[in-house]
Protein backbone atom coordinates (compact mmCIF):
# COMPACT_ATOMS: atom_id res chain seq x y z
CA UNK A 1 0.00 0.00 0.00
CA UNK A 2 1.18 3.49 -1.03
CA UNK A 3 0.22 6.33 0.54
CA UNK A 4 0.72 10.24 -0.70
CA UNK A 5 -0.33 12.42 1.60
CA UNK A 6 -0.16 16.56 0.56
CA UNK A 7 3.39 15.99 -1.18
CA UNK A 8 5.08 19.12 -2.90
CA UNK A 9 7.93 19.38 -4.37
CA UNK A 10 9.20 22.44 -5.21
CA UNK A 11 13.05 23.51 -6.89
CA UNK A 12 13.63 27.28 -5.62
CA UNK A 13 10.85 28.79 -7.19
CA UNK A 14 9.69 26.30 -9.69
CA UNK A 15 6.85 23.44 -7.69
CA UNK A 16 7.24 20.44 -10.12
CA UNK A 17 4.72 18.74 -7.98
CA UNK A 18 1.81 20.71 -6.30
CA UNK A 19 0.20 19.28 -3.45
CA UNK A 20 -0.56 15.84 -4.76
CA UNK A 21 -2.18 13.05 -2.54
CA UNK A 22 -3.62 9.22 -3.43
CA UNK A 23 -3.16 6.06 -2.16
CA UNK A 24 -2.76 2.60 -4.01
CA UNK A 25 -4.46 -0.24 -2.38
CA UNK A 26 -2.27 -3.69 -2.00
CA UNK A 27 -1.91 -5.36 -5.46
CA UNK A 28 -3.45 -2.90 -7.46
CA UNK A 29 -2.05 -1.49 -10.33
CA UNK A 30 -2.08 1.73 -10.91
CA UNK A 31 -0.66 4.65 -14.17
CA UNK A 32 0.51 7.52 -13.72
CA UNK A 33 -0.44 9.27 -16.63
CA UNK A 34 0.52 13.25 -18.11
CA UNK A 35 2.29 14.96 -20.48
CA UNK A 36 5.99 15.66 -20.74
CA UNK A 37 7.19 17.80 -17.70
CA UNK A 38 3.44 16.82 -15.54
CA UNK A 39 5.88 15.55 -12.59
CA UNK A 40 5.19 11.91 -13.50
CA UNK A 41 9.34 11.31 -12.66
CA UNK A 42 9.24 13.16 -9.56
CA UNK A 43 6.46 11.72 -7.71
CA UNK A 44 8.33 8.39 -8.63
CA UNK A 45 11.50 9.59 -7.93
CA UNK A 46 10.17 10.99 -4.43
CA UNK A 47 7.97 7.50 -3.76
CA UNK A 48 11.30 5.69 -4.25
CA UNK A 49 13.13 7.79 -1.81
CA UNK A 50 15.46 9.10 -4.56
CA UNK A 51 14.44 13.04 -4.24
CA UNK A 52 13.07 14.14 -0.64
CA UNK A 53 9.53 16.09 -0.88
CA UNK A 54 9.83 19.44 0.70
CA UNK A 55 5.94 19.15 2.28
CA UNK A 56 3.74 16.59 2.88
CA UNK A 57 4.70 12.71 3.85
CA UNK A 58 4.58 9.26 2.07
CA UNK A 59 4.04 6.18 3.53
CA UNK A 60 5.10 2.70 1.50
CA UNK A 61 3.27 -0.44 3.55
CA UNK A 62 3.55 2.00 6.82
CA UNK A 63 7.02 3.38 6.70
CA UNK A 64 7.29 6.90 5.97
CA UNK A 65 10.03 7.10 3.60
CA UNK A 66 12.04 9.97 5.44
CA UNK A 67 11.56 8.43 9.19
CA UNK A 68 12.10 4.62 8.34
CA UNK A 69 14.12 5.15 4.80
CA UNK A 70 15.13 2.09 5.13
CA UNK A 71 12.61 0.04 5.49
CA UNK A 72 10.83 2.20 2.93
CA UNK A 73 13.14 1.28 0.37
CA UNK A 74 13.38 -2.44 0.87
CA UNK A 75 9.15 -2.59 -0.10
CA UNK A 76 10.00 -1.06 -3.64
CA UNK A 77 11.41 -2.23 -6.25
CA UNK A 78 12.20 0.90 -9.15
CA UNK A 79 12.82 0.81 -12.83
CA UNK A 80 13.99 4.14 -13.67
CA UNK A 81 13.34 5.90 -16.62
CA UNK A 82 16.22 5.61 -19.22
CA UNK A 83 17.14 2.47 -18.00
CA UNK A 84 20.55 2.87 -16.14
CA UNK A 85 22.58 -0.21 -15.69
CA UNK A 86 26.08 -0.81 -15.44
CA UNK A 87 27.26 -1.65 -19.30
CA UNK A 88 30.49 -3.35 -18.33
CA UNK A 89 28.71 -6.17 -16.09
CA UNK A 90 27.00 -9.26 -17.33
CA UNK A 91 23.46 -9.70 -17.09
CA UNK A 92 23.57 -12.34 -14.10
CA UNK A 93 25.89 -9.89 -12.47
CA UNK A 94 24.17 -7.01 -12.79
CA UNK A 95 21.02 -8.95 -11.41
CA UNK A 96 23.15 -10.17 -8.74
CA UNK A 97 24.26 -6.94 -7.64
CA UNK A 98 20.96 -5.44 -7.03
CA UNK A 99 20.14 -8.39 -5.36
CA UNK A 100 23.22 -7.76 -3.16
CA UNK A 101 22.01 -4.03 -2.76
CA UNK A 102 18.36 -4.86 -2.22
CA UNK A 103 19.63 -7.25 0.77
CA UNK A 104 19.01 -10.36 -0.09
CA UNK A 105 19.80 -12.87 1.83
CA UNK A 106 23.02 -14.70 0.79
CA UNK A 107 21.57 -18.17 0.78
CA UNK A 108 18.74 -17.35 -1.06
CA UNK A 109 20.20 -15.02 -3.33
CA UNK A 110 21.72 -17.30 -6.54
CA UNK A 111 17.48 -19.11 -6.23
CA UNK A 112 16.34 -15.71 -6.50
CA UNK A 113 18.20 -14.04 -9.39
CA UNK A 114 17.41 -17.06 -11.42
CA UNK A 115 14.04 -16.50 -10.85
CA UNK A 116 13.52 -13.28 -11.63
CA UNK A 117 15.83 -14.02 -15.16
CA UNK A 118 13.37 -16.77 -16.08
CA UNK A 119 10.71 -14.40 -15.08
CA UNK A 120 11.87 -11.94 -17.55
CA UNK A 121 12.85 -14.16 -20.13
CA UNK A 122 17.03 -13.48 -19.73
CA UNK A 123 18.21 -16.81 -18.81
CA UNK A 124 19.77 -17.44 -22.25
CA UNK A 125 21.68 -13.84 -22.27
CA UNK A 126 22.44 -13.88 -18.98
CA UNK A 127 26.44 -14.31 -19.58
CA UNK A 128 26.66 -12.18 -21.97
CA UNK A 129 27.80 -8.38 -21.23
CA UNK A 130 25.29 -5.54 -20.85
CA UNK A 131 26.91 -3.26 -23.44
CA UNK A 132 26.02 -5.40 -26.13
CA UNK A 133 22.37 -5.88 -25.72
CA UNK A 134 19.84 -4.48 -27.55
CA UNK A 135 17.75 -2.24 -26.26
CA UNK A 136 14.61 -4.56 -25.80
CA UNK A 137 17.07 -7.07 -23.76
CA UNK A 138 18.02 -3.50 -21.55
CA UNK A 139 14.83 -3.25 -20.55
CA UNK A 140 14.13 -6.24 -19.41
CA UNK A 141 17.27 -6.04 -17.65
CA UNK A 142 16.55 -2.88 -15.69
CA UNK A 143 13.43 -4.53 -15.25
CA UNK A 144 14.61 -7.76 -13.39
CA UNK A 145 16.52 -5.41 -11.31
CA UNK A 146 13.45 -3.59 -10.00
CA UNK A 147 11.92 -7.31 -9.40
CA UNK A 148 14.91 -9.02 -7.77
CA UNK A 149 14.63 -9.44 -4.03
CA UNK A 150 10.73 -10.17 -4.09
CA UNK A 151 9.73 -6.43 -3.48
CA UNK A 152 5.60 -5.96 -2.65
CA UNK A 153 5.34 -2.68 -4.29
CA UNK A 154 6.81 -1.85 -7.85
CA UNK A 155 7.71 1.08 -9.64
CA UNK A 156 7.87 1.33 -13.49
CA UNK A 157 9.06 4.64 -14.86
CA UNK A 158 8.03 4.63 -18.30
CA UNK A 159 9.29 0.82 -18.89
CA UNK A 160 7.96 0.40 -23.00
CA UNK A 161 9.65 3.26 -24.18
CA UNK A 162 12.00 2.36 -27.56
CA UNK A 163 10.58 -1.12 -27.43
CA UNK A 164 8.72 -2.55 -31.06
CA UNK A 165 5.43 -3.67 -30.72
CA UNK A 166 5.81 -7.44 -29.86
CA UNK A 167 8.54 -6.46 -26.97
CA UNK A 168 5.79 -3.71 -25.98
CA UNK A 169 3.26 -6.60 -25.45
CA UNK A 170 5.61 -8.73 -24.37
CA UNK A 171 6.20 -6.35 -20.96
CA UNK A 172 2.59 -4.99 -21.08
CA UNK A 173 1.98 -8.83 -20.27
CA UNK A 174 4.61 -8.98 -17.51
CA UNK A 175 3.32 -6.11 -15.53
CA UNK A 176 -0.09 -7.56 -15.69
CA UNK A 177 1.07 -10.91 -14.43
CA UNK A 178 3.41 -8.56 -11.68
CA UNK A 179 0.01 -6.87 -10.92
CA UNK A 180 -1.54 -10.01 -9.49
CA UNK A 181 1.18 -10.20 -7.04
CA UNK A 182 2.23 -6.89 -6.47
CA UNK A 183 1.51 -3.22 -5.81
CA UNK A 184 2.48 -1.31 -9.62
CA UNK A 185 2.51 2.18 -10.38
CA UNK A 186 3.47 2.28 -13.75
CA UNK A 187 3.81 5.64 -15.43
CA UNK A 188 3.66 6.31 -19.25
CA UNK A 189 2.39 8.63 -22.00
CA UNK A 190 1.33 5.87 -24.41
CA UNK A 191 -2.29 5.90 -23.15
CA UNK A 192 -3.83 2.47 -24.91
CA UNK A 193 -0.73 0.73 -22.75
CA UNK A 194 -2.36 2.48 -19.46
CA UNK A 195 -5.63 1.36 -20.44
CA UNK A 196 -4.90 -2.30 -21.13
CA UNK A 197 -3.08 -2.54 -18.29
CA UNK A 198 -3.95 -0.64 -15.19
CA UNK A 199 -7.25 -0.46 -12.92
CA UNK A 200 -7.10 3.11 -11.50
CA UNK A 201 -5.53 6.04 -13.85
CA UNK A 202 -4.15 8.99 -12.15
CA UNK A 203 -3.73 12.20 -14.38
CA UNK A 204 -0.98 14.54 -13.46
CA UNK A 205 -0.28 17.85 -15.10
CA UNK A 206 1.74 20.40 -14.51
CA UNK A 207 2.52 18.48 -11.24
CA UNK A 208 -1.20 18.61 -10.53
CA UNK A 209 -3.59 15.93 -10.16
CA UNK A 210 -6.14 16.34 -12.81
CA UNK A 211 -8.59 12.74 -12.59
CA UNK A 212 -8.78 9.65 -10.73
CA UNK A 213 -10.21 7.09 -12.05
CA UNK A 214 -10.73 3.99 -14.15
CA UNK A 215 -10.05 4.02 -18.04
CA UNK A 216 -13.63 3.02 -19.08
CA UNK A 217 -15.12 5.76 -16.58
CA UNK A 218 -12.67 8.69 -17.74
CA UNK A 219 -13.39 7.58 -21.37
CA UNK A 220 -17.15 8.44 -20.51
CA UNK A 221 -17.10 11.41 -18.11
CA UNK A 222 -15.13 13.22 -21.21
CA UNK A 223 -17.44 11.95 -23.64
CA UNK A 224 -19.41 15.06 -24.85
CA UNK A 225 -21.31 13.15 -27.79
CA UNK A 226 -21.88 10.25 -29.95
CA UNK A 227 -20.14 9.60 -33.23
CA UNK A 228 -21.38 7.25 -35.46
CA UNK A 229 -20.07 6.38 -39.04
CA UNK A 230 -22.56 4.97 -41.68
CA UNK A 231 -22.51 3.75 -44.85
CA UNK A 232 -24.96 4.07 -47.09
CA UNK A 233 -26.28 3.60 -50.69
CA UNK A 234 -28.45 7.10 -51.40
CA UNK A 235 -30.00 6.64 -55.26
CA UNK A 236 -32.10 9.48 -53.95
CA UNK A 237 -29.82 11.85 -52.39
CA UNK A 238 -32.00 12.15 -49.53
CA UNK A 239 -29.39 12.19 -46.67
CA UNK A 240 -29.50 15.57 -46.08
CA UNK A 241 -32.78 15.70 -44.96
CA UNK A 242 -32.68 13.42 -42.48
CA UNK A 243 -31.46 15.70 -39.93
CA UNK A 244 -34.61 17.22 -40.12
CA UNK A 245 -36.29 13.97 -39.45
CA UNK A 246 -34.46 12.95 -36.52
CA UNK A 247 -34.37 16.07 -34.09
CA UNK A 248 -31.72 14.11 -31.77
CA UNK A 249 -29.47 14.48 -34.73
CA UNK A 250 -26.99 17.24 -34.31
CA UNK A 251 -25.32 17.53 -37.55
CA UNK A 252 -24.45 15.31 -40.51
CA UNK A 253 -22.00 15.27 -42.64
CA UNK A 254 -20.15 13.41 -45.68
CA UNK A 255 -16.73 12.08 -45.11
CA UNK A 256 -16.01 10.29 -48.32
CA UNK A 257 -17.90 9.01 -51.69
CA UNK A 258 -16.75 5.56 -52.52
CA UNK A 259 -16.41 3.96 -55.95
CA UNK A 260 -18.80 1.58 -55.42
CA UNK A 261 -22.13 3.99 -55.03
CA UNK A 262 -21.95 4.28 -51.19
CA UNK A 263 -21.06 6.59 -49.57
CA UNK A 264 -19.85 7.48 -45.51
CA UNK A 265 -21.73 9.96 -43.48
CA UNK A 266 -20.43 11.07 -39.61
CA UNK A 267 -23.64 11.48 -37.71
CA UNK A 268 -22.95 13.29 -34.17
CA UNK A 269 -25.94 13.10 -31.56
CA UNK A 270 -25.52 14.08 -27.87
CA UNK A 271 -23.71 11.91 -25.65
CA UNK A 272 -26.49 10.61 -23.39
CA UNK A 273 -28.78 9.78 -26.91
CA UNK A 274 -28.06 6.73 -28.85
CA UNK A 275 -29.46 7.40 -32.79
CA UNK A 276 -28.51 3.87 -34.21
CA UNK A 277 -32.47 2.37 -33.22
CA UNK A 278 -34.14 5.23 -35.06
CA UNK A 279 -31.48 4.99 -38.46
CA UNK A 280 -32.35 1.91 -38.58
CA UNK A 281 -36.03 2.48 -38.33
CA UNK A 282 -36.32 5.23 -40.38
CA UNK A 283 -33.33 5.36 -43.23
CA UNK A 284 -35.21 2.18 -44.71
CA UNK A 285 -38.62 4.39 -45.40
CA UNK A 286 -36.55 7.11 -47.54
CA UNK A 287 -35.16 4.45 -49.60
CA UNK A 288 -31.57 4.60 -48.04
CA UNK A 289 -29.99 1.10 -47.14
CA UNK A 290 -27.50 0.75 -44.76
CA UNK A 291 -24.27 -1.12 -45.56
CA UNK A 292 -22.30 -0.12 -42.61
CA UNK A 293 -23.18 1.35 -39.01
CA UNK A 294 -19.99 1.81 -36.42
CA UNK A 295 -20.09 3.83 -33.50
CA UNK A 296 -16.99 5.63 -33.04
CA UNK A 297 -15.20 4.52 -29.91
CA UNK A 298 -13.70 7.64 -27.29
CA UNK A 299 -10.51 6.60 -26.78
CA UNK A 300 -8.71 7.52 -23.46
CA UNK A 301 -6.64 9.48 -25.76
CA UNK A 302 -9.13 12.13 -26.19
CA UNK A 303 -10.17 12.15 -22.40
CA UNK A 304 -6.60 12.52 -21.12
CA UNK A 305 -6.17 15.97 -23.89
CA UNK A 306 -9.38 16.89 -22.48
CA UNK A 307 -8.19 17.13 -18.99
CA UNK A 308 -5.25 18.72 -19.75
CA UNK A 309 -6.20 20.79 -21.93
CA UNK A 310 -9.01 22.03 -19.89
CA UNK A 311 -6.72 22.56 -16.96
CA UNK A 312 -4.10 24.48 -18.83
CA UNK A 313 -7.16 26.53 -20.56
CA UNK A 314 -8.17 27.96 -17.20
CA UNK A 315 -4.75 28.46 -16.12
CA UNK A 316 -4.07 30.41 -19.02
CA UNK A 317 -7.48 32.36 -18.61
CA UNK A 318 -6.43 33.14 -15.08
CA UNK A 319 -2.88 34.30 -16.12
CA UNK A 320 -3.69 36.62 -18.89
CA UNK A 321 -6.40 38.00 -16.79
CA UNK A 322 -3.97 38.87 -13.99
CA UNK A 323 -1.25 39.90 -16.79
CA UNK A 324 -3.85 42.28 -18.25
CA UNK A 325 -5.37 43.73 -15.35
CA UNK A 326 -1.21 44.46 -14.35
CA UNK A 327 -0.96 46.26 -17.58
CA UNK A 328 -4.37 48.30 -16.67
CA UNK A 329 -2.65 49.07 -13.26
CA UNK A 330 0.56 50.07 -14.79
CA UNK A 331 -1.29 52.33 -17.94
CA UNK A 332 -3.54 54.11 -15.00
CA UNK A 333 -0.45 54.93 -12.74
CA UNK A 334 1.71 56.14 -15.66
CA UNK A 335 -1.49 58.19 -17.21
CA UNK A 336 -1.71 59.51 -13.29
CA UNK A 337 1.78 60.63 -13.40
CA UNK A 338 1.52 62.34 -16.98
CA UNK A 339 -1.76 64.10 -15.38
CA UNK A 340 0.64 65.04 -11.78
CA UNK A 341 3.27 66.59 -14.19
CA UNK A 342 1.20 68.23 -16.26
CA UNK A 343 -0.56 70.00 -13.45
CA UNK A 344 2.88 70.71 -11.59
CA UNK A 345 4.22 72.01 -14.92
CA UNK A 346 0.96 74.23 -15.17
CA UNK A 347 1.70 75.29 -12.02
CA UNK A 348 5.13 76.51 -12.77
CA UNK A 349 4.17 78.53 -15.62
CA UNK B 1 28.69 -2.86 2.12
CA UNK B 2 30.49 -5.74 0.93
CA UNK B 3 28.26 -5.73 -2.49
CA UNK B 4 29.60 -2.23 -3.63
CA UNK B 5 33.04 -2.68 -2.41
CA UNK B 6 33.64 -5.62 -4.55
CA UNK B 7 31.61 -4.38 -7.84
CA UNK B 8 34.03 -0.85 -7.62
CA UNK B 9 36.55 -2.72 -7.11
CA UNK B 10 35.30 -5.33 -10.12
CA UNK B 11 34.52 -2.32 -12.07
CA UNK B 12 38.06 -1.03 -12.07
CA UNK B 13 39.12 -3.57 -14.08
CA UNK B 14 36.36 -4.39 -16.24
CA UNK B 15 37.52 -1.21 -17.48
CA UNK B 16 41.06 -0.12 -18.61
CA UNK B 17 41.21 2.69 -15.40
CA UNK B 18 42.39 0.06 -13.04
CA UNK B 19 45.15 -1.52 -14.82
CA UNK B 20 46.24 2.67 -15.90
CA UNK B 21 46.34 3.40 -12.34
CA UNK B 22 48.10 0.35 -11.46
CA UNK B 23 50.42 1.00 -14.04
CA UNK B 24 51.40 4.28 -13.43
CA UNK B 25 52.05 4.12 -10.28
CA UNK B 26 53.99 1.07 -10.85
CA UNK B 27 55.86 3.16 -13.28
CA UNK B 28 56.58 6.11 -11.40
CA UNK B 29 58.11 3.25 -8.25
CA UNK B 30 59.86 1.95 -11.40
CA UNK B 31 61.52 5.35 -11.78
CA UNK B 32 62.17 6.51 -8.87
CA UNK B 33 63.62 2.44 -8.26
CA UNK B 34 66.11 3.35 -10.10
CA UNK B 35 67.11 6.83 -8.92
CA UNK B 36 67.07 6.31 -5.56
CA UNK B 37 68.35 2.14 -5.81
CA UNK B 38 69.69 1.41 -8.77
CA UNK B 39 71.91 4.76 -9.35
CA UNK B 40 73.04 4.65 -5.87
CA UNK B 41 73.72 1.40 -5.39
CA UNK B 42 71.46 2.03 -1.64
CA UNK B 43 69.14 -0.96 -0.49
CA UNK B 44 67.01 1.92 0.96
CA UNK B 45 63.58 1.54 -0.21
CA UNK B 46 61.55 3.90 2.09
CA UNK B 47 62.47 7.20 -0.55
CA UNK B 48 60.98 5.67 -2.93
CA UNK B 49 57.53 5.43 -1.58
CA UNK B 50 57.87 8.61 -0.60
CA UNK B 51 58.21 10.07 -4.00
CA UNK B 52 55.61 7.79 -5.31
CA UNK B 53 53.46 9.06 -2.61
CA UNK B 54 54.30 12.27 -3.64
CA UNK B 55 53.91 12.07 -7.55
CA UNK B 56 52.04 8.60 -8.44
CA UNK B 57 49.05 9.96 -6.24
CA UNK B 58 48.50 13.50 -8.30
CA UNK B 59 47.73 11.63 -10.95
CA UNK B 60 46.24 8.40 -9.80
CA UNK B 61 43.91 9.91 -7.22
CA UNK B 62 42.10 11.90 -9.76
CA UNK B 63 42.13 8.99 -12.19
CA UNK B 64 40.84 6.40 -9.87
CA UNK B 65 38.20 9.12 -8.00
CA UNK B 66 36.98 10.86 -11.15
CA UNK B 67 34.23 8.00 -12.18
CA UNK B 68 33.08 6.92 -8.66
CA UNK B 69 30.05 9.42 -8.33
CA UNK B 70 30.16 11.40 -11.86
CA UNK B 71 29.40 8.57 -14.13
CA UNK B 72 26.31 7.14 -11.59
CA UNK B 73 24.97 10.61 -11.82
CA UNK B 74 25.57 10.84 -15.80
CA UNK B 75 24.34 7.74 -16.45
CA UNK B 76 21.34 7.71 -14.19
CA UNK B 77 22.88 4.59 -12.19
CA UNK B 78 22.96 6.53 -9.27
CA UNK B 79 19.28 6.11 -8.93
CA UNK B 80 19.71 2.41 -8.55
CA UNK B 81 21.95 2.78 -5.71
CA UNK B 82 20.48 5.74 -4.13
CA UNK B 83 16.95 3.84 -3.91
CA UNK B 84 18.46 1.06 -2.60
CA UNK B 85 17.65 0.39 1.13
CA UNK B 86 21.97 1.02 1.52
CA UNK B 87 22.69 4.27 3.49
CA UNK B 88 24.67 6.76 1.66
CA UNK B 89 27.53 6.49 3.80
CA UNK B 90 27.95 2.83 3.14
CA UNK B 91 27.30 3.53 -0.38
CA UNK B 92 30.47 5.94 0.31
CA UNK B 93 32.73 4.24 2.24
CA UNK B 94 32.11 1.28 0.02
CA UNK B 95 33.72 2.70 -2.45
CA UNK B 96 36.19 4.37 -1.22
CA UNK B 97 37.33 0.61 0.13
CA UNK B 98 36.81 -0.16 -3.54
CA UNK B 99 39.08 2.54 -4.69
CA UNK B 100 41.96 1.23 -1.72
CA UNK B 101 41.82 -2.20 -3.19
CA UNK B 102 43.21 -1.00 -6.93
CA UNK B 103 45.79 1.03 -4.23
CA UNK B 104 46.54 -2.38 -2.47
CA UNK B 105 47.31 -4.09 -5.71
CA UNK B 106 49.83 -2.00 -6.54
CA UNK B 107 51.46 -1.98 -3.13
CA UNK B 108 51.38 -5.71 -3.30
CA UNK B 109 52.89 -5.96 -6.92
CA UNK B 110 55.81 -3.14 -5.42
CA UNK B 111 56.72 -6.06 -2.95
CA UNK B 112 59.16 -7.12 -6.00
CA UNK B 113 61.48 -4.03 -5.09
CA UNK B 114 62.14 -5.23 -2.03
CA UNK B 115 62.56 -8.97 -3.75
CA UNK B 116 64.97 -7.02 -5.71
CA UNK B 117 66.95 -5.50 -2.88
CA UNK B 118 66.78 -7.94 -0.26
CA UNK B 119 68.65 -10.88 -3.10
CA UNK B 120 71.74 -8.57 -3.10
CA UNK B 121 71.90 -7.22 0.43
CA UNK B 122 70.22 -8.28 3.62
CA UNK B 123 67.42 -5.63 4.35
CA UNK B 124 64.33 -4.93 7.10
CA UNK B 125 61.45 -5.43 6.26
CA UNK B 126 59.80 -2.88 8.61
CA UNK B 127 60.56 0.16 6.87
CA UNK B 128 58.59 -1.37 3.66
CA UNK B 129 55.67 -2.23 5.96
CA UNK B 130 55.17 0.85 7.39
CA UNK B 131 55.65 2.69 4.22
CA UNK B 132 53.05 0.56 2.79
CA UNK B 133 50.75 1.22 5.68
CA UNK B 134 51.36 5.16 5.24
CA UNK B 135 50.90 4.38 2.08
CA UNK B 136 47.75 3.43 2.29
CA UNK B 137 46.62 5.85 4.69
CA UNK B 138 47.60 8.88 1.96
CA UNK B 139 45.97 7.36 -0.72
CA UNK B 140 42.71 7.10 1.49
CA UNK B 141 43.26 11.15 1.93
CA UNK B 142 43.80 11.38 -1.66
CA UNK B 143 40.82 9.56 -2.69
CA UNK B 144 38.59 11.41 -0.53
CA UNK B 145 39.38 14.35 -2.07
CA UNK B 146 38.54 13.13 -5.37
CA UNK B 147 35.18 11.24 -3.82
CA UNK B 148 34.28 14.70 -2.96
CA UNK B 149 34.81 16.42 -6.10
CA UNK B 150 33.44 13.52 -7.98
CA UNK B 151 30.33 13.92 -6.03
CA UNK B 152 29.80 17.94 -6.29
CA UNK B 153 29.73 17.38 -11.00
CA UNK B 154 28.50 14.64 -13.04
CA UNK B 155 31.35 15.32 -15.42
CA UNK B 156 34.42 13.24 -14.71
CA UNK B 157 36.63 15.83 -16.33
CA UNK B 158 35.86 18.35 -14.33
CA UNK B 159 36.07 16.04 -11.05
CA UNK B 160 39.40 15.36 -11.88
CA UNK B 161 41.29 18.49 -12.58
CA UNK B 162 39.44 19.64 -9.30
CA UNK B 163 41.40 16.61 -7.56
CA UNK B 164 44.83 17.60 -9.44
CA UNK B 165 44.15 21.41 -8.67
CA UNK B 166 44.02 20.57 -4.83
CA UNK B 167 46.64 17.93 -4.60
CA UNK B 168 48.98 20.35 -6.66
CA UNK B 169 48.08 23.21 -5.00
CA UNK B 170 48.29 22.16 -1.40
CA UNK B 171 52.30 21.11 -2.13
CA UNK B 172 52.75 25.02 -3.28
CA UNK B 173 50.37 27.43 -0.84
CA UNK B 174 52.87 26.13 2.22
CA UNK B 175 55.64 28.10 0.17
CA UNK B 176 52.80 31.58 0.77
CA UNK B 177 52.22 31.30 4.37
CA UNK B 178 52.61 27.81 6.81
CA UNK B 179 48.94 28.00 7.58
CA UNK B 180 48.43 25.66 5.06
CA UNK B 181 51.10 23.14 5.78
CA UNK B 182 48.22 21.05 7.26
CA UNK B 183 46.47 20.82 3.60
CA UNK B 184 49.12 19.05 2.06
CA UNK B 185 48.85 15.63 2.78
CA UNK B 186 52.49 14.73 1.96
CA UNK B 187 53.65 16.09 5.13
CA UNK B 188 51.98 13.93 6.98
CA UNK B 189 54.36 10.94 5.51
CA UNK B 190 57.43 11.82 6.57
CA UNK B 191 58.44 9.17 8.98
CA UNK B 192 56.52 5.94 7.94
CA UNK B 193 59.26 5.67 5.08
CA UNK B 194 61.90 5.50 7.38
CA UNK B 195 59.95 2.61 9.71
CA UNK B 196 58.02 5.13 12.28
CA UNK B 197 54.76 4.61 12.93
CA UNK B 198 54.18 8.22 14.27
CA UNK B 199 50.75 9.16 16.03
CA UNK B 200 50.71 12.59 15.01
CA UNK B 201 51.01 11.68 10.86
CA UNK B 202 48.22 8.87 11.30
CA UNK B 203 46.00 11.42 13.33
CA UNK B 204 46.82 13.66 10.54
CA UNK B 205 45.48 11.59 7.56
CA UNK B 206 43.11 10.20 9.61
CA UNK B 207 41.17 13.28 10.24
CA UNK B 208 41.98 14.42 6.78
CA UNK B 209 40.27 11.53 5.56
CA UNK B 210 37.18 12.04 7.73
CA UNK B 211 36.64 15.39 6.87
CA UNK B 212 36.57 14.56 3.01
CA UNK B 213 34.51 11.97 3.45
CA UNK B 214 32.26 13.72 5.79
CA UNK B 215 32.10 16.17 3.33
CA UNK B 216 30.71 13.75 0.54
CA UNK B 217 28.19 12.20 2.54
CA UNK B 218 27.18 15.64 3.40
CA UNK B 219 26.83 16.78 -0.56
CA UNK B 220 25.35 13.18 -1.33
CA UNK B 221 22.14 13.83 1.30
CA UNK B 222 21.96 17.37 0.72
CA UNK B 223 21.32 16.18 -3.17
CA UNK B 224 18.47 13.98 -1.84
CA UNK B 225 16.69 17.82 -1.13
CA UNK B 226 17.64 19.82 -3.77
CA UNK B 227 18.05 17.37 -6.51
Amino acid sequence: MIEVKNVTKKYGNFTAVNNISFTVKDGEVVGLLGPNGAGKSTTMNMITGFIEQSEGTIEINGYDTIKKTKKAKKQIGYMPENVPLYPELTVKEFVTYMAELKLVARAKRKENVQEVLKETGLEEVQNKIIKNLSRGYKQRVSMAGALVGNPEVLILDEPTVGLDPKQIIEIRNLIKNLGKKHTVIVSSHILSEISQVCERVIILNKGKIVAVDTPANLEEKTKEQNILYLTVEDPEEKMASIQSKIKDIKEISMVKDNEDGTKQYKVVSEAQKDVRKTLFEILPKEGITIFELKKAEASLEDAFIKLVETTEDKKEKQETKKKKEKVNKQEKEQKNKEKEENKNKGGKK
Amino acid sequence: MWAIIKKEFKSYFLSPIGYVVVGILLLVCSIFFYLTSVQTMSVDLSSLYYYVALYGLIIAAPILTMRMFAEERKTGTEQLLLTSPISITKIVLGKLIGALGVIIITLLISFGYYAIVSFFAKTSIIPVLTSMLGFILISTAAISVGMLASSITENQIISAVITIAFLLMSLFLENISTIFSKLSIINFYNKFPSGIVSLTEVAGLVSFSFVFIALTILVMNRRRVSH
